[in-house]
């Protein structure tokens, strides 16, 4: 049988995967935290472990480079993909939410502008609200668009929010609730049913 | 220099698949009795716009006549055959079976992708029958097999079964749009939340938060539908299935099948039995395809039809990693010395006659093409030799030369 292929971005989110999935007897004694590697396989050679960048995940999955992806809901609501979504790790929970001032009213004859690093949730979601509003892309330090009135409101990913706070900022409307899940290639799944269902009963088991 | 080698090799080994593979379908569909049709480059824009839930507007590519009439460009093949049909021979008596090979255009969501595309399908018009549909299946998987593919899964689903379920549900069109990606992605993570937020009888939405479950292998995925209360109409649609999937067995394709209950084509025509089918390796399905017997009376009748297409290009990915072919593009090759140039060209005529095929070249030139060859042929000034595997023998005339091809170089 061929390596199920696994692909995740490194930091908090892998760590607390590989800790699931030893727990569920897939180990990777080659792993640490200062290895450099990009590709890893597990002791019994059965599982590989690629790392890429979090926003490549789900592209890694969808053209089936990687079997498997673990990657935050965020993520994958910004560039949506025809894979399949499985899992719910439970990992990283936040929110998406749109933010800014409290009390602060906007005027309906001008344009909403919304600072975000998620130009396409942020999109959709006025979209569906029927707002038209005009997107402003930044790629950190969102808070601070609304702070020196770049941007009206911000959509952004919150988790205990307290930078919001400090910054005098609060959650207006709550977009959707954010964590890390397991996504599977739709031909994968097809062609190798029982392997990856097998590896997802296993993980579930250790969530559970 | 890697440029001028390598390049025209891959575009060339592509070009020599993308041929193979059509040669191939060409074969295996007219073994199932299917004939070759051809429906034209520009369709009328109304004609798309007027069947519903097929193909989104925005990918058609529009072309204006001088007439100032809006023009598409084939974007697919399944409507225009209907319409033919439909209007040319309001009764059919007969079934048919056709097959195309062409082009369809659609602008790609992503821009780096083509626009055209070259699609080869089978279109079966005849009633709805189980071993109609499973023929039908089981040429698709024949086909697959035939292009040397050992990793085939054909999933199985059934249009009615998503419509029958949310018919008479209180849902906007966006609900049952959201619904379906939620199904098609097997979400089960968001489908409780999102049902839970509509008003839906707890039953139904049991049934609805199933679906992703609903996959693998048929006997166990009826075996999982046995718990939970299914309308009569449903029940039927199982029970259709599992004809489809008694006569696969009889194929002997029984390995080759998975059921899923969520799978939901985008097209939106199709009414009864669906399917698509995936290859170890590629991401993709290379295969899609369905009953729509709803379609021609759209235009008029009724034209009960069952058909699948697949992506030549698609299947020219999927076999990248594969050996094209072990032979060698090019039977035959002659070198001369340039006074023997007459009897070159007149061998070289006399072989193609017999379908060899054959470059011819002077001594000057020749390393003008690098491509090897299974026999060469020198003409020298003096004498005449025939070389293959390495081994060289003189001829004197055409009679010997043939000779020597048919039977190699063995002794007599």
């Amino acid at each position: 049988m061929t390596h199920l292929t696994i692909a995740m971005a490194k930091g908090r989110t892998a760590d607390k995967a590989l800790t699931f999935f030893e727990k569920a007897g897939i180990r990777f004694s080659d792993f640490h935290d200062k290895s450099r590697k990009l590709v890893i396989y597990d002791d019994e050679n059965k599982v590989k472990l690629i790392f890429v960048k979090a926003v490549d995940v789900p592209t890694y999955v969808e053209k089936g480079a990687a079997d498997i992806g673990i990657v935050g809901k965020d993520t994958i609501m910004e560039d949506p993909v025809d894979v399949y979504e499985l899992l719910d790790l439970g990992i990283g929970k936040c929110q998406l939410a749109v933010a800014g001032f409290p009390d602060k009213q906007f005027p309906s004859s001008t344009l909403l502008t919304v600072a975000s690093k998620y130009p396409g949730v942020t999109k959709a979601y006025f979209d569906s609200k029927g707002i038209r509003i005009e997107t402003i892309k930044l790629n950190g330090s969102i808070e601070l668009a609304p702070l020196i009135g770049m941007s009206d409101v911000i959509v952004d990913i919150v988790e205990s929010g307290k930078t919001l706070k400090e910054n005098g900022l609060v959650v207006l409307e709550e977009i959707a609730d954010v964590s890390a899940r397991l996504i599977v290639n739709k031909a994968s799944y097809a062609t190798r049913t029982n392997q990856i269902q097998q590896f997802i009963s296993d993980l579930k088991a250790v969530l559970e | 220099m890697v440029l001028n080698e390598v390049y025209p090799e891959r575009m060339l080994s592509d070009n020599e698949k993308f041929e193979r593979i059509i040669k191939t379908i060409n074969k295996r569909f007219t073994t199932y009795g299917y004939k070759r049709i051809k429906t034209s480059a520009f369709e009328q824009y109304d004609l798309y716009s007027k069947v519903k839930s097929s193909i989104n507007q925005n990918e058609m590519i529009k072309v204006i006549d001088h007439t100032g009439q809006v023009l598409v460009l084939r974007p697919d093949v399944t409507i225009p055959i209907t319409r033919e049909l439909a209007q040319n021979f309001p009764d059919l008596s007969s079934e048919l079976r056709y097959f195309y090979v062409q082009e369809v255009f659609r602008q790609p969501i992503d821009r780096n992708d083509s626009i055209e595309r070259t699609q080869a399908g089978i279109e079966y018009f005849c009633e709805s029958s189980a071993e109609a549909d499973a023929e039908v299946i089981a040429l698709g998987c024949h086909l697959m097999k035939d292009l040397g593919f050992n990793d085939i899964k054909i999933e199985l689903g059934h249009a009615g079964f998503f419509n029958e379920l949310v018919r008479g549900l209180p849902l906007t069109p966006l609900q049952i749009d959201q619904l379906k990606s939620l199904i098609q992605a097997k979400n089960v993570v968001e489908i409780g939340p999102f049902l839970k937020s509509l008003e839906i009888k707890d039953e139904v939405r049991e049934v609805i938060e199933r679906i992703p479950f609903l996959y693998g292998n048929p006997a166990d995925v009826i075996e999982r539908t046995k718990g939970i209360a299914l309308t009569e109409k449903i029940q039927d649609t199982l029970d259709y299935l599992m004809d489809i999937f008694s006569i696969l067995k009889l194929y002997g394709l029984e390995q080759y099948i998975v059921m899923d209950l969520g799978l939901i084509n985008h097209m939106g025509y199709y009414s009864g039995v669906i399917f698509q089918g995936y290859v170890e390796k590629f991401g993709k399905p290379v295969l899609m395809g369905g009953r729509y017997d709803g379609l021609g009376a759209e235009f008029g009748t009724a034209l009960p039809a069952i058909g699948f297409a697949c992506e030549i290009e698609s299947l020219v990915k999927a076999t990248e990693s594969r050996e094209v072919t072990s032979r060698l593009p090019i039977d035959i090759k002659i070198t001369y010395a340039d006074s023997r140039l007459e009897q070159a060209i007149s061998i070289a005529n006399e072989l193609r006659e017999r379908n060899y095929s054959v470059l011819s070249f002077s001594e000057r030139k020749e390393h003008a093409d690098l491509r090897q060859s299974v026999y060469s042929i020198c003409l020298e000034k003096e004498s005449n030799s025939f070389l293959y595997k390495g081994k060289n023998v003189q001829f004197s005339n055409l009679k010997e030369l043939l000779e020597l091809l048919v039977g190699g170089l063995e002794p007599k």
